[in-house]
C-alpha cells in the first residue's frame, strides 16, 4: 500500500506554481524523507496530502487509494504542520481532552505518561511551553491518536539536539510498536539520514528523486579519475554532476556497483548527503520513479532534459 | 563499544535484557544496519556475547538511538543470514552460534607483534595518518585476495576498480 | 530522558462512523467560554444601566402626567421639558443600535479569522472529526445563544421605550414616537435579537474571506452598517403596502413615509410646499408648534391651503402594524443568516478535494 500517491500533482498560488509535476508513490512501512530548499515545496505536498490544499493539477490518494481530505484520511493521518499550531491559552490537558473530542481514537493514558516523562506539567498553558515543548506536546497528540500515517512539516526546526533525539526516538518507537508509516520534510539532510529508509529530494517545486534509499544508493557510483578524460566518459555514461579540478575530476554517475568501470578510474559509492547535494546542484536532473518501488527490481532510469543516454540493466 | 551506558543514563536494567547495547558512529560512513552488525560480531569475538544471549529488543535500540526499526530488523536478519543470530517468535532475537574467539595467550603475543610494527613505522618515518592508510590499504588488498567482503554498500558484493 | 511509552496497539476500524457532534459540544465551550462570558458581562452591565435610566424615564412620564392634569398647572411646563430631556443621548436610539453589530463582529468574525491567522487550522481541520462539521458545529451554537442573549436584553430595551409610545402623549406635547422610528424600531420586538444574530453571521462570513481578525472586524461592521441603512432608509417602507389618507390628524404613532397634495384631482406637489404657494396663501408663514422632531405640524400648513382647493394626502403605516413588520423583518434576517453560515460552511469544505 502507498501511503501517498501523487500523480502530476500540481498547486498554483496566483500565477506560480509552488508545486508541479509532482508523481511519487510513498511506500506504507517506511520513513520517508521529503528534503530540499526552503520553497521546493514541501509543505505545499504535505498540505495536498493532509487534504489542508486542494490540486490545481493532478490529484494525490492517501493510504491506499482514499481521496485526500476524506473522512478516511483524516482519521488514519495525524498532521502536524511547521511551527507546530496550537491553541495558546488552552492547557496541555485541555489539548488532550480537545484532540479526544476531535478524534475516534485517543490514547489518553499514553499521552499523560509519555507528557509525564517529557516533563511537560499538563495545567501549564501551551503558550507558555517552550517551542521545544510544544512540538514535543503536538507530536504526542498526534501518536496518541494512533493514525496510520504521520506527517510532520519540518518537525524539529525548534528543537535542540537532546529534544531533537527525544522526539525522534518517540517515533521510531511508534513506529516499531504499531506500524506507523511517517513522512517527514526537512531542509537539513543530516538529521534524517539515520531515520529515513525512503528519499524524496525535490527543488523548485519539482521531485528530482524518489526512491529507497538503499536502491538509490546502490544505483549510483562516484567515479574519480584523470580531468582530460572526464568529457569523453561523460558521453558515455549518465552524469549527475561533474566536479573538475585541474588534473582530477568526480563523476557521480547513475550506474550500479556491477558495471564495468573504465580504466584508470576509480569507483566509490556514494553517501546520502553527496547524492542528494549533486542533484540539487543540477536542477535538471531527475529520476522519475516508478509507480511502485520494489528493492528486488531495477528500474529503467531515464533522465530529463540535458542528460545522456540511458542506463538500463 | 560501552556497557551499560547508553546515551543518557539508564535505570537499572531488569532481568533478562540484552548483556550488550549498541551505539551509533554517525560520521564513520558506514551504513547503520552493518554498524550494528559488527558491534555484535564485536561483542561475540570478545565474549561479551554469548550463545543463549539475547540482543537489545528493537524497540529499545530504537528508543536509545532514535533509528529507524526497519534498520534493526535489517542487522538482526544479517545476523540470522550469517547464522550467528535467531529469532524467537514474541521472544525476540537470540545469539546462535560464536565466532571462533581468539585465545587470551594468542591476543596478547598478536598486540605485541603489532607494537613491534608500529615502533618499525614510527622509525621509517610514518605518522599515525600514514599508519592508518597504509594499514587500510594493506587490510582491503588482504582480504580481497582472501574473497571476504567489503566493508561498505549492499549486502550483495561488491567489486571496486583499484587504480 | 528517553521516552518509553508506546502507544497500545491499533485494532483495525471498519466502520468509519462520523465522530458524534455532541462532542464539539465541549470544543465549542472551552475554545469560546471566555467570549461568551463577556458578551453576558457586558449585555448585563448594559442591562443594569438602562434599567437605571429607565426608573428615570418612567417617573418623569408619570410626573409630566400628573402635572398635566389640568390645564392650568403651573408645573405642567416644566415637567414636560422635564421628560422629553431626559437621557436625550438614549432618546434616539442610536447608541444602543451599535449593539448587535458590534456582538455580531467581535463574536463572529475572530471565529475564522483567528484560525487562519494563527494557523490553528491546520490542526483543527486535520482532525478526524472534519472540517465542515467542525465550522457547523461551532457557528450553530454560538448563533443561538448569541441571538438568545441579544433578545432577553432587548426586552430591557422594550421596557425602557415603553412611555415613548404612549398614546395621548402627544396631546400633551410630550414625545410621542412612532414605533417604526428608525433608531428605534430594530431595538425592539424581536428585531434586536434578528439584527445580532445576522451580524454574527456577517461576521463569520468575513472572517472566513478575509482571514485576518481585525480587518474581518471592520469588514463585518461597514457591511452590518450597509445593510442596516438600506433596511431602515429603503426596504423596511415596503414591506407592507402603505395606507393613505386625506386625513390631517394622523396619531404620532403612525410612521409617515411621504405626502403629497392634490388639487382638483390632480397632483399638484409633493412634501414641502414650492415657496410662490406659500407666499400667495400662507403669508404669515405657518404657525403653530413645531413638533418634537424639528417638523412643522402639517395642520399649520393645511389651514392655509385647504380652503383654496388642495388636498393633502399621507402614505403612511400605522402603528399597529409593528409587529407585523417585525414579523417580516426578522424573518428575512433569518433567511440572510441561514444562507451566510450555510454559504461559510459550504465555503470551508470546498477547500478540500
Amino acid at each position: 500500500m502507498n501511503v501517498i500517491e501523487a500523480s502530476e500533482l500540481g498547486r498554483r498560488y496566483g500565477s506560480t506554481w509552488a508545486l508541479r509535476d509532482c508523481t511519487v508513490a510513498i511506500p506504507a512501512g517506511h520513513v520517508a524523507a521529503l528534503v530540499g530548499p526552503n520553497g521546493a515545496g514541501k509543505t505545499t505536498l504535505l498540505n495536498l496530502a493532509a487534504g489542508l490544499a486542494a490540486p490545481s493539477a493532478g490529484d494525490v490518494t492517501v493510504l491506499g487509494g482514499q481521496p485526500a481530505g476524506s473522512p478516511v484520511a483524516l482519521d488514519g493521518i495525524a498532521f502536524v504542520a511547521q511551527d507546530t499550531p496550537m491553541y495558546k491559552n488552552l492547557s496541555a490537558r485541555d489539548m488532550l481532552h480537545l484532540t479526544r473530542n476531535l478524534n475516534r481514537r485517543f490514547d489518553q493514558q499514553y499521552a499523560e505518561s509519555r507528557l509525564d516523562e517529557l516533563g511537560i506539567p499538563l495545567k501549564r498553558k501551551a503558550g507558555k511551553l517552550s517551542g521545544g515543548q510544544q512540538a514535543q506536546l503536538a507530536l504526542t497528540l498526534a501518536l496518541a491518536r494512533r493514525p496510520r500515517l504521520l506527517v510532520l512539516d519540518e518537525p524539529m526546526a525548534m528543537l535542540d539536539p537532546v529534544a531533537r533525539h527525544d522526539f525522534m526516538a518517540s517515533v521510531m518507537m511508534a513506529m516499531a510498536a504499531d506500524g506507523v508509516s511517517v513522512v517527514l520534510s526537512s531542509h537539513v539532510l543530516s538529521e534524517l539520514e539515520r531515520v529515513a529508509d525512503y528519499l524524496v529530494l525535490m527543488s523548485r517545486g519539482r521531485v528530482q528523486l524518489a526512491g529507497e534509499i538503499d536502491d538509490l544508493l546502490a544505483s549510483h557510483r562516484l567515479l574519480t579519475g584523470p580531468a582530460a578524460e572526464a568529457d569523453r566518459y561523460a558521453e558515455r555514461l549518465s552524469v549527475v554532476h561533474a566536479r573538475r579540478g585541474e588534473a582530477q575530476a568526480h563523476l557521480l554517475v547513475r550506474a550500479t556497483a556491477d558495471e564495468p568501470v573504465p580504466s584508470g578510474w576509480e569507483a566509490h559509492p556514494v553517501g546520502l548527503e553527496e547524492l542528494a547535494l549533486a542533484y540539487l546542484r543540477e536542477p535538471a536532473a531527475a529520476v522519475l520513479p516508478g509507480s511502485r518501488p520494489d528493492s528486488a527490481r531495477r528500474r529503467a532510469l531515464r533522465s530529463e532534459t540535458g542528460q545522456r543516454t540511458e542506463v538500463t540493466k | 563499544m560501552d556497557i551499560d551506558k547508553g546515551i543518557s543514563a539508564e535505570p537499572r536494567r531488569p532481568a533478562g535484557a540484552s548483556p550488550i547495547e549498541f551505539r551509533l558512529d554517525p560520521a564513520s560512513g558506514v551504513p547503520t544496519y552493518l554498524q550494528l552488525v559488527h558491534q555484535v560480531e564485536h561483542a561475540l569475538r570478545l565474549g561479551y556475547l554469548k550463545p543463549g544471549d539475547q540482543l537489545p529488543k528493537v524497540r529499545d535500540v530504537v528508543a536509545a538511538l532514535a533509528i529507524n526499526p526497519n534498520t534493526v530488523l535489517k542487522a538482526y536478519k544479517e545476523l540470522e543470514t550469517k547464522g550467528l543470530a535467531a529469532g524467537r517468535p514474541g521472544q525476540g532475537t537470540f545469539v546462535r552460534a560464536t565466532l571462533s574467539q581468539v585465545a587470551l595467550p594468542e591476543l596478547s603475543g598478536l598486540r605485541r607483534s603489532l607494537l613491534g610494527w608500529l615502533a618499525d613505522a614510527g622509525t621509517a618515518g610514518l605518522d599515525e595518518d600514514g599508519v592508518v592508510a597504509l594499514f587500510t590499504s594493506v587490510l582491503r588488498d588482504f582480504y580481497k585476495r582472501r574473497g571476504g567482503e567489503a566493508d561498505r554498500g549492499a549486502a550483495s558484493g561488491e567489486t571496486e576498480g583499484v587504480a | 530522558m528517553t521516552a518509553l511509552s508506546v502507544p497500545a496497539r491499533r485494532e483495525e476500524d471498519a466502520s468509519l462512523r462520523p465522530v458524534p457532534w455532541r462532542r464539539m459540544g465541549w470544543v465549542t465551550w472551552r475554545q469560546h467560554r471566555a467570549t461568551l462570558a463577556w458578551v453576558i458581562a457586558f449585555l448585563g452591565a448594559a442591562a443594569v444601566l438602562v434599567y437605571l435610566a429607565g426608573r428615570q424615564v418612567y417617573s418623569a412620564h408619570a410626573a409630566a402626567i400628573a402635572a398635566c392634569q389640568s390645564a392650568s398647572s403651573l408645573t405642567c411646563p416644566g415637567s414636560i421639558i422635564a421628560f422629553n430631556g431626559t437621557n436625550g443621548f438614549l432618546s434616539n436610539g442610536f447608541m444602543l443600535q451599535a449593539i448587535p453589530p458590534l456582538l455580531g463582529a467581535f463574536v463572529g468574525a475572530p471565529l475564522l479569522a483567528r484560525e487562519l491567522e494563527t494557523g490553528t487550522f491546520r490542526y483543527a481541520w486535520t482532525q478526524a472529526f472534519g472540517r465542515w462539521r467542525w465550522t457547523l458545529a461551532k457557528l450553530v451554537p454560538l448563533a443561538v445563544v448569541l441571538a438568545t442573549a441579544a433578545g432577553v436584553f432587548s426586552l430591557m430595551l422594550n421596557w425602557y421605550y415603553q412611555p415613548y409610545f404612549v398614546a395621548g402623549n402627544q396631546n400633551l406635547s410630550l414625545t410621542e414616537t412612532t414605533p417604526f422610528f428608525p433608531g428605534l424600531f430594530d431595538l425592539r420586538g424581536i428585531g434586536f435579537a434578528a439584527w445580532t444574530l445576522a451580524a454574527f453571521a456577517i461576521g463569520a462570513l468575513a472572517g472566513l474571506l478575509i482571514r485576518r481578525v481585525v480587518p474581518a472586524i471592520v469588514a463585518t461592521l461597514v457591511a452590518y452598517a450597509a445593510l442596516a441603512f438600506a433596511a431602515g432608509g429603503f426596504l423596511r417602507q415596503h414591506y407592507l403596502t402603505p395606507l393613505v389618507t386625506s386625513n390631517l390628524n394622523l396619531p404620532g404613532s403612525a410612521w409617515i413615509i411621504s405626502q403629497w397634495w392634490t388639487k382638483g384631482g390632480k397632483f399638484a406637489f409633493s412634501g414641502w410646499p414650492p415657496d410662490r404657494l406659500l407666499q400667495q396663501y400662507c403669508p404669515n408663514g405657518p404657525s403653530g408648534p413645531v413638533g418634537p422632531f424639528g417638523k412643522s405640524k402639517p395642520v399649520a400648513i393645511a389651514e392655509c391651503l385647504t380652503p383654496h382647493g388642495y388636498t393633502q394626502w399621507t402614505a403612511y403605516q400605522p402603528a399597529s402594524r409593528f409587529w407585523a413588520f417585525q414579523w417580516i423583518e426578522a424573518g428575512w434576517l433569518l433567511v440572510l443568516s441561514v444562507l451566510l453560515i450555510a454559504a461559510t460552511v459550504w465555503l470551508v469544505r470546498r477547500r478540500a478535494t
